[in-house]
């Protein structure tokens, strides 16, 4: 279990940016974090991965199965908003990054990554550069990066937001059928209504100035036997709440 | 590539043309201004002796050029890792850019001599700060998202620096280079012409001081061509070294 305790995050003019928000994050499962833009997504995901900017102050607790952690922690990995893939870099030694970083040989790394192309669906682009990948593969080459660091917890800032509709589809299923062979604790960020009531187990709705946690939605059943239809009603109370917490 | 210089070299032959029909006609003495036959003539009777010149030019120039390149490089991680230091030293930096050459140069020939110390001095002198200032340029354009990303995954700063800031500084550190490459073989004529044994500098200024006109265009023209090759063996090392030069043209 991940616990983040009492974050609140200050603006370099005083303004607060995030106050006292807490959550809480399963080792397995994805937990949907929504919430209009700026309201502080992508702030309380670099508070976690350990990447706030340095111009911001932030106090708050992380805790991982009741212990404190620092941050960054190799139990956590983080994936930002865009790919973040490397362009001199081919696809391999993107997916490899993490792993070298955290001590492996660049041999060592690329052998581990090497076998997991294929259930990825990027056979054949280990040696290609990232602007060679159409938009959804550059997603799972990102993915395949994130999900090799092996950490329990996964951080995800808005990673279907740039695909089209069908791609995006596509890709929500293939995220629950990765995480169905290697179950991790997920924290997705995203805008997108339908995305969330599609693949989380738990909604996470926030607003801005200042950002915080207004309310905790479970969504019912698992992700590949949900109908349309009885989601409909969810996404409507998602709205409303969304529209009644809006400045 | 082949349409890429069609057009200069189309300008170039139109602008001789026009030199070579002006000299005919108005018959301009040779000892003004030759024409461009005549220069290509002194240039092929005397390509032995500006040849010998010019590769001491080559030498003098690329021993500076590299030096100052490894020098700027140094001096640019160094700035990068510790703000003071860029804070403190980069007005001198700017300062030294100040002084000029037509000053400094027969100083350095007073202090050092004829050798080779002083000329290599002042192309280090006059290409090490472009080259400074395009490496510091190109480590700030790093996207902030991929050093975040590295730190993310526990990367200490030098990791950072290496994984991500240098490759990011890369174009940077070629336009850099195509910069100071120029600079280093007018600085090293300069120097010379300052004093020198050889060298096209020198080679100039004898040639000048004997009314040789066409000798000392036909050493300019040498010299443009130096550049010229300098600057393509840049550009070469450039598509050589580029990330995926191999797999893209596979
Ligand atoms: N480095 C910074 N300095 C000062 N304020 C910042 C900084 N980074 C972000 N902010 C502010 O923090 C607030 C939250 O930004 P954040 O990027 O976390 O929002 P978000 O919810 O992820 O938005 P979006 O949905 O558009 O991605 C914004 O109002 C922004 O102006
Ligand atoms: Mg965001």
């Amino acid at each position: 279990m991940l616990d983040l305790r009492g974050l609140s995050i200050g603006g370099a003019d005083g303004a607060m940016v995030v106050r006292d928000l807490s959550l809480s994050l399963p080792a397995s499962g994805i937990t949907a974090l929504i919430g209009p833009s700026g309201c502080g997504k992508s702030s309380v995901l670099k508070w976690l991965a350990g990447i706030l900017p340095k111009d911001l102050d932030a106090e708050g607790q992380l805790m991982l199965d009741g212990q404190a952690s620092a941050r960054p922690s190799p139990a956590i990995s983080y994936q930002p908003q865009g790919d973040g893939l490397f362009p001199w870099l081919t696809v391999a030694q993107n997916a490899a990054l993490g792993l070298q970083v955290r001590g492996l040989s660049r041999a060592e790394a690329l052998s581990r990554v090497a076998p997991l192309f294929r259930s990825f669906g990027l056979k054949g682009t280990e040696s290609q550069f990232p602007d060679q990948l159409s938009g959804g593969m550059r997603q799972r080459a990102a993915f395949l990066r994130t999900v090799v660091q092996d950490s329990r917890y996964i951080l995800l800032d808005e990673p279907f937001s740039a695909l089209d509709a069908v791609t995006r589809l596509r890709m929500q299923d293939w995220l629950v059928a990765r995480l169905a062979d290697r179950p991790r604790g997920v924290l997705l960020v995203t805008h997108d209504l339908h995305e969330a009531t599609r693949l989380a187990d738990r909604i996470l709705v926030m607003t801005g100035s200042p950002g915080r946690i207004v309310a905790e939605i479970p969504v019912p059943g698992p992700p590949t036997q949900r109908s349309e239809a009885a989601l409909a009603p969810l996404r409507d109370d998602l709205k409303s709440l969304l529209l009644e917490n809006a400045p | 590539m082949l349409p890429s210089i069609l057009p200069p070299l189309l300008l170039a032959a139109c602008l001789l043309a026009g030199w070579e029909i002006y000299c005919r006609l108005a018959d301009v003495a040779p000892l003004i201004l030759p024409a461009p036959s005549g220069v290509l003539q002194a240039l092929v009777l005397n390509r032995a002796d500006i040849g010998a010149h010019a590769l001491s030019t080559i030498a003098v120039a690329a021993l500076g050029f590299s030096l100052s390149v490894g020098f700027a490089f140094l001096v640019s991680i160094m700035l990068h890792f510790l703000p003071w230091a860029k804070k403190g030293l980069m007005p001198l930096f700017v300062a030294s850019q100040t002084i000029p050459l037509i000053a400094l140069a027969p100083l350095m020939i007073l202090w050092f001599g004829f050798g080779l110390l002083p000329k290599v001095l002042l192309v280090i002198l006059v290409t090490f700060f472009p080259m400074l200032l395009s490496l510091l340029s190109g480590y700030r354009q790093t996207p902030a998202a991929f050093a975040d990303l590295l730190a993310s995954m526990g990367a200490g700063r030098l990791s950072i620096f290496r994984r991500a800031v240098l490759p990011s500084a890369r174009p940077s550190f070629f336009a850099g280079l195509r910069i100071s490459a120029t600079y280093a073989i007018v600085a090293t004529i300069f120097a010379e012409y300052a004093g020198a044994r050889r060298g096209l500098g020198i080679y100039i200024l004898a040639a000048k001081n004997n009314f040789h006109a066409d000798l000392v265009l036909a050493a300019v023209v040498v010299s443009a061509a130096l550049t010229l090759a300098l600057l393509g063996a840049i550009r070469l090392l450039d598509r050589l070294t580029a990330p995926g030069s191999k797999a893209r043209h596979a």
